[in-house]
């Protein structure tokens, strides 16, 4: 049995794939560096990331299967699923059998498992959309602070960028240390650290505290439903909402 | 008085307004303004009572001429009253905007002396907004009934949605309870804007620079339980409105007891299972083929509230069932009960390829406790063999168990139930010890 190993890079996982079409060898698994366990009966191979023979593999994917397959599977690994390396290997040897058809195989296990991995992150990347909360820090910067399951920030930054064309804002992935930074049009993702207590805007104060005074006010008494409430709006999300002051301590017993 | 007191009056106030989606409208982000729509529409927030909050949803003022018995901020009622300015609302709107609370305004009003003052009021506000503030996030209007059509066309202009409240869904629930509004009063403005959004369209398509109206369509809203107004009666006017006026939806909310009089009913809580039937028969009549008069009839003119609309037609109509998962059309797929849209589109994508087992059914996420007794898959029954009608509803009612068991509990055979007299009380205390 050979285990690959990559780097946690996309274009490490995606070399790993091309490797093994040119070493005619079949990996049992495709895994990220960090998730290793000793195995007596397993070969681990390391591969190197070679930029070029990732990109020829995205370009390959692109034009013999589809371009919705490259998001398929850039969405799998953004997911930081343990079994992602392996569900894109799996579901890129069906989809040179089948090209742009296998996208509706949704039966088969493998596929299913890169949809199931596609819809997670899509879902979360949508739902993070309505629940990142700005705050107006005095430097005239907007600041939100989230705890993903998946690495969405590259999906969300987009949205941001077209929506406050004019507003300079930070958003940091506590989590992973990373930030999508946009000043004057121009949008990047970095490494981000920052802890402490935030330098709040005087008006920002008012305003949240407008905001937590609406969100008590809408919510009719006769109705009140916190199980829906957090079916919709689950508890890990409400670390970082404005309006859920204190709810940290609902997330993290003691 | 300060902003924090008026947005407590003007917030609660309008909590009873149920629409709050921010969907069916692209509005594109211009001149560098602020803001976008997004077309599936974003919630950014669940109140405490697990309804998504989208919009700002506040009235422009709780100083009403009318008299709704049933409504918190009727004329004759005791409640402290404000007005927002137009400013306030817009500052209040793109701050909240730019934080990311909000997809954008939900604004409504009581009739602030009369309907036309009212409604030039809220078409300064949303002018204000787009123009002055650049501001080009979704934008909800209720439009006042009694207002100049002139009025309604041109806020229409600047909006993504408007909606006209049916309130009570018949003319003599009108009557008893809102006297100073009528039927006429409230389709008129809802034909009105039905027609101009028609108009826009057929223009649109000769000109692409006609400015939009309303592009997100129009909504309504109506009250259950306040009148004796039956559930067929509700879904007819649903459908009809869907059908006449193309509604993008309509809104059902649960009789809240706000006021006490002798025309309203007393009740102890809102129906909110019964509300919550009438959203699935709804759904079973924009997205699944169902027409109101299939769901309900003059014999059973209130949906039943132990089952789900959609199973409780199954059971009446067993004959259609069962149907083949591998070679039924979709508008049969989607009428089992346990199969919604999705698992029928999948259903259909998936069997291209090849014959869709038991197991991949459950993972598509059909419901398969509920569907198997309506479906066969590759030929095979996965049901209740020969039940009728009843046993199957048993068995359908989710949280209860079957009651007429016909088999007794079988007992295991073991030494002891076989030899009772050979085992004494300290023998069977020893083996259980492990000591003899």
């Amino acid at each position: 049995m050979i285990y690959y190993i990559y780097d946690g890079s996309f274009e490490g996982m995606l070399t790993a794939v091309y490797e093994s079409y040119i070493r005619h060898e079949c990996p049992e698994k495709i895994l990220k560096g960090d998730c290793l366990q000793d195995n007596l009966f397993v070969e681990y191979v390391f591969i190197d990331t070679d930029e070029q023979k990732a990109k020829t593999l995205y370009d390959a994917v692109k034009k013999k299967i589809s371009p919705g397959a490259v998001k398929c599977i850039l969405y799998a690994y953004l997911s930081e699923d343990k079994e992602a390396g392996t569900a894109v290997y799996q579901y890129l040897k069906l989809g040179w059998k089948m090209g742009k058809q296998v996208d509706s195989a949704i039966a088969h296990p493998w596929v299913f498992q890169i949809h199931t991995l596609y819809n997670k992150v899509r879902g979360e990347a949508g739902r993070m959309l309505g629940l990142i909360r700005f705050n107006l820090l005095r430097n005239g910067i907007y600041y939100a602070s989230i705890e993903p399951d998946h690495n969405i920030l590259s999906i969300i930054a987009h949205h941001f960028k077209q929506r406050m064309p004019r507003q300079d804002w930070i958003i940091h992935d506590v989590k992973r240390d990373l930030a999508a930074v946009c000043h004057d049009h121009q949008c990047i993702i970095i490494p981000f650290e920052f802890d402490g207590p935030l330098p709040l805007d005087q008006q920002e104060i008012d305003y949240q505290s407008l905001w937590k005074e609406y969100f008590k006010d809408i919510a009719i008494k006769s109705r009140i439903n916190p199980k829906l409430q957090r079916q919709n709006m689950p508890l890990r999300y409400w670390k970082h909402l404005v309006e859920k002051p204190g709810a940290a301590k609902y997330f993290y017993p003691k | 008085m300060d902003l924090h007191t008026k947005l407590k009056i003007l917030g609660a106030a309008a909590k009873y307004d149920v629409s709050c989606s921010s969907s069916g409208s692209s509005r594109k982000n211009t001149n560098g303004g602020l803001g976008n729509a997004s077309l599936p529409g974003i919630c950014h927030s669940w109140s405490d009572d697990g309804r998504c909050i989208s919009l700002l949803k506040v009235l422009l003022s709780n100083c009403c001429v009318y008299n709704c018995l049933y409504c918190v901020n009727r004329a004759a009622s005791d409640t402290p009253r404000a007005t927002f300015t137009p400013d306030q609302i817009a500052q209040l709107t793109v701050n909240f905007y730019k934080r990311n609370y909000i997809e954008g305004l939900f604004l409504s009003s009581a009739v602030y002396k009369n309907p036309d003052y009212t409604m030039e009021l809220m078409l300064s506000t949303v002018i204000k907004l787009r123009k002055e503030y650049c501001f080009n996030g979704y934008i909800h209007v209720k439009a006042i009934p009694g207002a100049d059509p002139l009025l309604i066309d041109e806020t229409g202009k600047y909006v993504d949605r408007m909606s006209v409240n049916i309130e009570l869904p018949s003319n003599q629930g009108l009557k008893l309870l809102a006297p100073q509004k009528n039927k006429d009063s409230i389709i008129k403005p809802m034909e009105f804007i039905y027609n101009r959004i028609l108009q826009t369209r057929e223009e649109k398509k000769l000109f692409r620079s006609t400015p939009s109206f309303a592009p997100a369509g129009q909504t309504t809203q109506l009250i259950v339980g306040a009148t004796m107004d039956h559930d067929l009666k509700i879904l007819h006017l649903s459908e009809s409105l869907y059908k006449r006026f193309s509604l993008k939806r309509v809104y059902y909310s649960a009789y809240v007891p706000v006021t006490r009089h002798p025309s309203l009913p007393i009740i102890a809580n809102p129906p909110l299972l019964r509300e919550h039937r009438l959203y699935q028969a709804d759904w079973l009549l924009r997205f699944y083929g169902f027409t109101a008069g299939e769901l309900l009839d003059e014999k059973h003119p209130n949906l039943d509230t132990e089952l789900d609309p959609k199973s409780s037609w199954a059971l009446r109509n067993l004959d259609l069932f069962p149907v083949e998962v591998n070679t039924a059309d979709y508008e049969a797929l989607v009428r089992v009960p346990g199969i919604g849209v999705k698992s029928a589109k999948r259903i259909i994508t998936a069997r291209k390829h090849h014959m869709i087992d038991y197991e991949t059914l459950k993972r598509f996420g059909v419901v398969v406790k509920r569907a198997r007794h309506f479906i066969t898959c590759r030929g095979k029954y996965y049901g209740e063999r020969n039940t009728g009608g009843t046993d199957l509803r048993y068995l359908l009612i989710p949280g209860t168990v079957r009651k007429n068991k016909t088999t007794t509990p079988g007992e295991q055979l073991t030494l002891q139930a076989l030899y009772p007299h050979a085992f004494t009380g300290i023998d069977i205390f020893t083996t259980i010890t492990g000591e003899m």
